[in-house]
Order: structure tokens, then C-alpha cells, then sequence
């Protein structure tokens, strides 16, 4: 391990935030018109994610239409060279990867309003161009975005947000070196609530601080929300006034 | 899982009626888990758990292999979970692509592999060339809900039961002692992670749900089958003596309030300390009775007739 | 001597299939689960009979060549004795758990499979499904001495020094003697045509025996489960 200062003792973090301050966070929705019903494309740090949705549709079985709601279903591709050092082998049937198609499903499932929508399917494309830490919470934010650009009827939002503990200190939004480092949590909020639709913890954390992690990772979401907010009123607003022209 | 088993409607609203009227089949308490039984076989590292009618058979075993050789340092531990139609109708043999199976896997794979739960560098023989590999086989013999907890109860009791032969080693040439000639050495065991799960229901509507202030869900510890078929959401908790949150996955479901689970947490480790104080506890008696038939057996008891 | 044709014998002792037992004796311990009859998927279904799967899952590792092989053998003795034409197009899954092996798992596999065997018996007869006949297995070795002495049900130990080791099945009404069958006669290693002559004639001696044990486990399994009819 190399002797990186993950926090300074001035409050520093290796890329220069503070504590509590997100990633470069910019995202933009309707990428690809052509290519799906809603497509979103997330820059979250250096997290790049393309999602696209297609859907409500005819389920491609007919075993799967169940005729009282849509069925969901997430494909995720991790692609080989997202990362630093290219994988040489396919992600695509890691339990890893099949563990996060099943936590991302069953968070939308919840919150996207199936029961409009009886016998159809939902589709999820993602594809993960490159990723940087706090996968996880790209991947919700990327989902959510594109979901509303399909014009899916949702609940809320669901923003997602990744929360280190290094030593005492909770630090907002890790990118990899910072996860490398230390133990992190993974939640998703919906809307302005305080409920988690989503928690993930893979490394030890001590009982009695997890209050206070969950409490700047909430915070930390509802951040997100709004910045997610701001980008799909920007883009409304422009659409309005192409079509006002 | 194969073939999804269905709850008839009628059966599936009584049941949310109950709980409802807080009262839960089986007579329990929401926050109550079944009584956990933890029997010991005549081999080092054979438990048998059983939670109400779930049965989880778990089998510890070991033998020398070659370490990765990017880890030279490091021995090998792998957590195998399979199912087969013995547990129920809705497991196939030799498929463990269905989701709950993937998630049940890495769950236990995250609460004991990645935890750190067992020592691995103290398996290593003769660096870079000779390590122990050490297998937990969980087998899954009756499903009544739980399985989670059930396995990781049953990994890491047979872990701390289970010992390995004694080696010694002399340049490249290692020997390893049987039983009978050398005392067994232990697993190096560093903490004990045990897993709670915890059920959600929703007794009201979505919009209440998601929207309203109420916090009404019904959150329940150690669901049975008929509970597990019919829940909302799911949560487990993997926490261990010292205070230490070791693994949490919720992943999705019904939303819950974060308060909600940070008291779930707190209800969680009272029963992982009770439950690691029973694991050591079954070790123990254990120990005693294997030792009480050495007292027996060894030589300085038969001088004393 | 202690018999070794002795066993412990527990019925339903899972709750999610139909039929299951426990047959454990001298180190060995299996856990053998029934359902059946039930729809099979397309491929497995046989026009005019029952369908088997049957499935070997070891004690340690994963199920390998080994596991494949005891799981055929099992497959030939238990098809003769289903009453399978009773069931066309119809399957019964039979799960056999190692839960001790009893044995060196590397070198044999003889008191695994006669233990499944027996196991299999009762859970059927605790699933219901038909049966055209009891049956019974023992195992055998050959002692390498000048005598080729033959043992029934050699222990671990007993197995190691063995020249050669034997499995067989009978099936058989009642345990009395003129009606029995061979249903299966393994045998590995290196032995004389007069050794296993020696070996059928003690084997079945054993196999009978143990039909009577087994029978009579069932019916105090059978007594107990009707004790509300006194």
C-alpha cells in the first residue's frame, strides 16, 4: 500500500475536496433519441455512465408478462477497459456484477409505478465507460435519470450517494484510491425523505459511527437530488422552448 | 430459484393481517428470532444448525494447495453454497444463478471471506508454494426462511470446531502429522460476524409509504418461508462482538426510514452477542467432553488405578 | 463383535419434499430426500414411466465424477425397484446429502453407496411412492491374508488394508431367504472367483438381515405415525 495522506490534517482530501464535498457531478438526459425511450449519460467524478431505457414495452417472453404490473429487468455491462488496468475477462456473469443487477432491480421495483403498466417489460441498459469508485451510486443516479427521461411514471427521485470512515471522519463521494483505503457505505435516498431504498456496507464499521455516516450520506443524496433536479429542469426548459418555436 | 413458489391470496392477506394485529404465526415477537440449535458431529468442523424447521448442514475441511501467486503469503479459503432440491421444490440442482441464491452467497461470502474472519496468512506453509486450503460447504437441507443467518452461524462454528493437522517443515520438504500423532492445530478464527435479517412489510399503501410521515412498516427478525414469500423489503446485518458493523446489504425493497434501521442495528446486536456467547459456549462443551474421554485414555490416568 | 449390520434409522426429518431419512451406522451418515411424484420438465419425461433424478451431493467440495458414478449406480438399483409404470410422465427427484463419509472419499466410495441405498429405501417408503419390493445393501472387503477372509461392512480402517472392496444390493419380501434378488454386485480390486461366491453367500446373509431391521424401523415409524388410531 502505498503512503498516500488520504486526509490531510489541514481537511484536505487526495483531490483536493473537503470532507463533506461531492464529486464533479454533471449529467444530461435524452443522449440517445434514437437508440432508446430514455437515455441518460452521468459524469460522476470519473465515473462515466451510459444508460438507456426501453420500455414500457411487449416482454420479449411471454412467460415473463405478469398481468398485473411490468417486470423490470437490468442489464449491466461493465466494460473491459473501465478500469486503470484492462480485464481481460468479462464481467457479465460475475456473481459481483449479478449481485448489483439484482440489488438495482428490486430499488427501481419499488419505487417506479408498475402497476400503470400490466404486462409489459421495462429494460435497462447500462453501460459502465469508466469507473472511479462509488459505482453503485453512479449506476442508481445514471438509472433514475434515465427512467424519468423515458417517462416512466416514478415516485421520487432516487439519488445515491457512496460515504467513507476514515479513522473518525465520514468523507462524501470516494473515488477508488479513497475505497481502496478504507471501508465505505452505499445508500440511495428517495426523494427529500430520510428513507433508504438502498444500503450497502462491505468493510467493518464500528457500530456507534454509522449513525453519523448515515446521517452525511443522507445529506450527501439530497445534494445529488438537486443537482439531478437542476440538469432535468434545464432540459426541460430548453425542449420547451424548441417547441414553443 | 427454479420454480417460484406462490402463496394463495387468501393465505398471503391473512398473514399481513396478523402482523397487522402484531401478532405473528408462530407466536413470536417481531423482534424474536427462533431458537437457534447448534449440534456438533464426531468429526472437527461437521455442525448442524437448526432455526425452527431450517436446517443448514455445514462442513469444514481443508488440504494442502498452492497459494495465488500474487498472495504468496496467504492460504486459500473458499466458501462453497449450493442448493439442491432436497431444501424444497424451488431449488434446482446445481443452478445458483437464481437471485436470491446469488445474494444469499455473497452475502455470507462478505459477512465471513471478506470480514477477514479467518486468518488466512496463518495458513501458509512454505510461502509462494505450499498454503492450506481451507472449504466451508454449506448444505442446504431444509428451507424455512433464514438461510442466511442459519449459514453463517454454521461457517463459523465450524470454523472455530474445526482444527487442521500439524505440519512441520524442513526446508521444502513439509510433513504433515495425522491426528494421532500430533495434537490438531485450531483455525486462527479473528472475529466472530453474525448475520440478522430483518423482513419489511408495508401494511398501508405505496404513496403512505413513500410519501407519508407515518413510518408504519412492519419490520420482522428471522422470517419464516410463508413471511419470506411475502415481504416487502429485506435487510441483513452482519455484526460481531466488538461493536463492529461487518457487512450490511439492503439491497432495494421497501423503503425504510433511516432511524428504522439504525434501531434495527442496535436490535441486531443484542442477538449477536447472545448468539456468539452460545456458539462459544456449544465449542466449549464440546471440548470438555472430547477432553473427558483423553482423561480416560491417557497413560497418567492409568497409573493412578 | 458389535453387529454390523446395525443402524440408526430417522424418518421426516425434513419438512419442504415428501419423504425423507437418515441412515446413519458406524461413521457413516446419510440424509436421503424424496419428491415425487411430480411434473418433470420436458426433457426429463419418460411417455410410460417415471422419470428419476437423482443427485449425489458430497460431504466435502463440490460434486464431482465421483459423485456422477454412485449417482448411476444408485440410478440401477432403484429403477427396477419403483413400480415405475405406475407413474408415466411423471418424475421423483431423489437427493442423497453425505452428511459423514465414513471412509477415505479419495479411494472408495463403498459405504457411501450402501448407506444411500438403505437411506433411499426408507425415504421412499416415507414418500409413499411404489415400490415392487424391499431392498438392502451391505458392503464388503477382502482381507489380504491367506484365509480372504471377508468382512461386512468394514470400517474405514478395515477398507485400507482391504485387497478388494464389494457393494451389494438385494431386494427381497421380507428378509427370508428364497425370494431374494441380486439388484447389484460392485466389486473393485483383485480377487478369486471362489472369494466372491464367499462374498454373495455373507452378503446376502447381511442384506436380508438388514431388510428385517429396515422393516421393522418402518414399522415402528408406521406404529407412531397412527398412534392416534388406538
Amino acid at each position: 500500500m502505498s503512503r498516500l495522506e488520504i486526509y490531510s490534517p489541514e481537511g484536505l482530501r487526495l483531490d483536493g475536496r473537503r470532507w463533506n464535498e461531492l464529486r464533479r457531478f454533471e449529467s444530461s438526459i435524452n443522449t440517445h433519441p434514437d437508440a432508446a425511450d430514455g437515455s441518460s449519460y452521468l459524469e460522476q467524478g470519473n465515473n462515466k455512465i451510459i444508460t438507456l431505457v426501453t420500455g414500457p414495452q411487449e416482454p420479449r417472453l411471454r412467460s415473463q408478462a405478469s398481468f398485473s404490473h411490468a417486470s423490470v429487468s437490468v442489464n449491466l455491462n461493465i466494460t473491459k477497459f473501465s478500469r486503470m488496468e484492462r480485464s481481460k475477462a468479462s464481467h457479465r456473469n460475475e456473481r459481483r456484477v449479478l449481485e448489483m443487477q439484482t440489488a438495482l432491480v428490486r430499488t427501481f421495483e419499488k419505487n417506479v409505478m408498475l402497476h400503470l403498466y400490466p404486462r409489459t417489460s421495462i429494460d435497462i441498459q447500462v453501460h459502465v465507460l469508466q469507473q472511479d469508485g462509488g459505482l453503485m451510486s453512479s449506476l442508481i443516479n445514471g438509472i433514475t435519470l434515465a427512467l424519468i427521461d423515458a417517462g416512466i411514471a416514478m415516485y421520487d427521485y432516487i439519488s445515491s450517494v457512496s460515504v467513507g470512515l476514515y479513522d473518525t471522519t465520514p468523507l462524501l463521494d470516494m473515488n477508488s484510491l479513497e475505497e481502496n483505503a478504507m471501508s465505505s457505505v452505499t445508500l440511495a435516498v428517495v426523494g427529500k425523505s430520510e428513507k433508504l431504498s438502498l444500503l450497502l456496507v462491505e468493510d467493518k464499521i464500528p457500530l456507534d459511527r454509522f449513525e453519523s455516516v448515515l446521517a452525511i450520506g443522507i445529506a450527501g443524496a439530497h445534494r445529488v437530488r438537486e443537482l439531478m433536479d437542476k440538469e432535468l429542469r434545464r432540459h426541460g426548459q430548453k425542449r420547451l422552448a424548441n417547441a414553443s418555436k | 430459484m427454479a420454480k417460484d413458489i406462490e402463496i394463495s391470496v387468501s393465505q398471503g392477506r391473512f398473514l399481513i393481517e396478523t402482523l397487522k394485529q402484531k401478532v405473528r404465526l408462530d407466536g413470536r415477537r417481531f423482534d424474536q428470532m427462533r431458537d437457534v440449535d447448534i449440534e456438533l458431529g464426531k468429526d472437527r468442523g461437521d455442525v448442524m444448525v437448526t432455526m425452527g424447521k431450517t436446517r443448514v448442514h455445514c462442513r469444514i475441511s481443508c488440504e494442502i494447495a498452492q497459494p495465488y501467486e500474487d498472495r504468496p503469503f496467504e492460504g486459500l479459503f473458499v466458501i462453497s453454497t449450493e442448493t439442491s432440491p432436497m431444501a424444497g421444490p424451488q431449488f434446482e440442482n446445481g443452478n445458483n444463478t437464481g437471485e436470491d441464491e446469488v445474494l444469499c452467497s455473497r452475502i455470507i461470502e462478505k459477512a465471513v471471506r471478506r470480514s477477514g474472519a479467518l486468518d488466512v496468512e496463518g495458513l501458509c506453509i512454505v510461502a509462494g508454494s505450499k498454503c492450506w486450503a481451507v472449504r466451508a460447504d454449506v448444505h442446504f437441507l431444509n428451507c424455512d426462511g433464514g438461510f442466511i443467518d442459519a449459514s453463517c452461524i454454521a461457517v463459523m462454528t465450524g470454523l472455530l470446531h474445526f482444527k487442521k493437522p500439524d505440519v512441520t517443515v524442513s526446508g521444502e520438504r513439509v510433513t504433515v502429522h495425522p491426528p494421532e500423532e500430533r495434537e490438531p492445530v485450531p483455525l486462527g478464527v479473528l472475529h466472530t460476524p453474525i448475520c440478522v435479517t430483518f423482513s419489511f412489510f408495508n401494511p398501508e399503501d405505496t404513496e403512505e409509504n413513500i410519501k407519508g410521515e407515518s413510518n408504519n412498516e412492519i419490520s420482522l427478525i428471522d422470517a419464516t418461508l410463508s413471511e419470506e414469500l411475502l415481504r416487502d423489503g429485506t435487510l441483513t446485518i452482519t455484526l460481531n462482538k466488538n461493536r463492529e458493523v461487518v457487512q450490511v446489504s439492503k439491497a432495494g425493497g421497501l423503503p425504510m426510514d433511516a432511524l428504522t434501521l439504525m434501531d434495527c442495528c442496535h436490535k441486531a446486536y443484542n442477538i449477536v452477542e447472545r448468539l456468539t456467547d452460545q456458539v462459544q459456549r456449544v465449542i466449549k462443551e464440546d471440548e470438555q467432553t472430547r477432553n473427558q474421554y483423553a482423561a480416560i485414555l491417557s497413560s497418567e490416568n492409568a497409573r493412578e488405578s | 463383535m458389535a453387529d454390523l449390520t446395525d443402524f440408526e434409522a430417522k424418518f421426516q426429518v425434513l419438512t419442504q419434499v415428501d419423504g425423507s431419512a437418515r441412515f446413519e451406522s458406524f461413521g457413516t451418515s446419510v440424509l436421503c430426500s424424496v419428491t415425487g411424484p411430480i411434473e418433470p420438465k420436458a426433457r426429463q419425461e419418460l411417455p410410460t414411466q417415471l422419470a428419476l433424478e437423482i443427485v449425489v451431493r458430497p460431504s466435502k467440495g463440490v460434486p464431482t465424477t465421483r459423485e456422477k458414478l454412485l449417482e448411476d449406480k444408485l440410478r440401477g438399483v432403484l429403477t427396477p425397484v419403483l413400480v415405475r409404470y405406475l407413474y408415466p410422465r411423471q418424475l421423483c427427484q431423489i437427493c442423497f446429502q453425505i452428511l459423514e463419509s465414513g471412509e477415505n472419499e479419495q479411494f472408495h466410495s463403498v459405504r457411501e453407496l450402501s448407506s444411500c441405498i438403505n437411506a433411499a429405501f426408507l425415504a421412499l417408503a416415507d414418500a409413499g411412492v411404489g415400490l415392487q419390493n424391499c431392498f438392502a445393501s451391505c458392503c464388503a472387503a477382502v482381507i489380504s491374508n491367506a484365509d480372504q477372509d471377508v468382512l461386512i461392512n468394514p470400517s474405514a480402517e478395515q477398507l485400507r488394508n482391504a485387497s478388494s472392496t464389494h457393494v451389494l444390493a438385494f431386494d427381497s419380501e421380507n428378509g427370508r431367504e428364497p425370494d431374494s434378488h441380486l439388484l447389484l454386485l460392485e466389486s473393485s480390486g483383485d480377487f478369486e472367483e471362489e472369494t466372491l461366491n464367499k462374498i454373495l453367500d455373507a452378503g446376502e446373509k447381511a442384506c436380508l438381515q438388514t431388510v428385517q431391521r429396515l422393516r421393522q424401523a418402518l414399522k415402528t415409524k408406521v406404529e407412531q405415525d397412527l398412534v392416534w388410531r388406538t
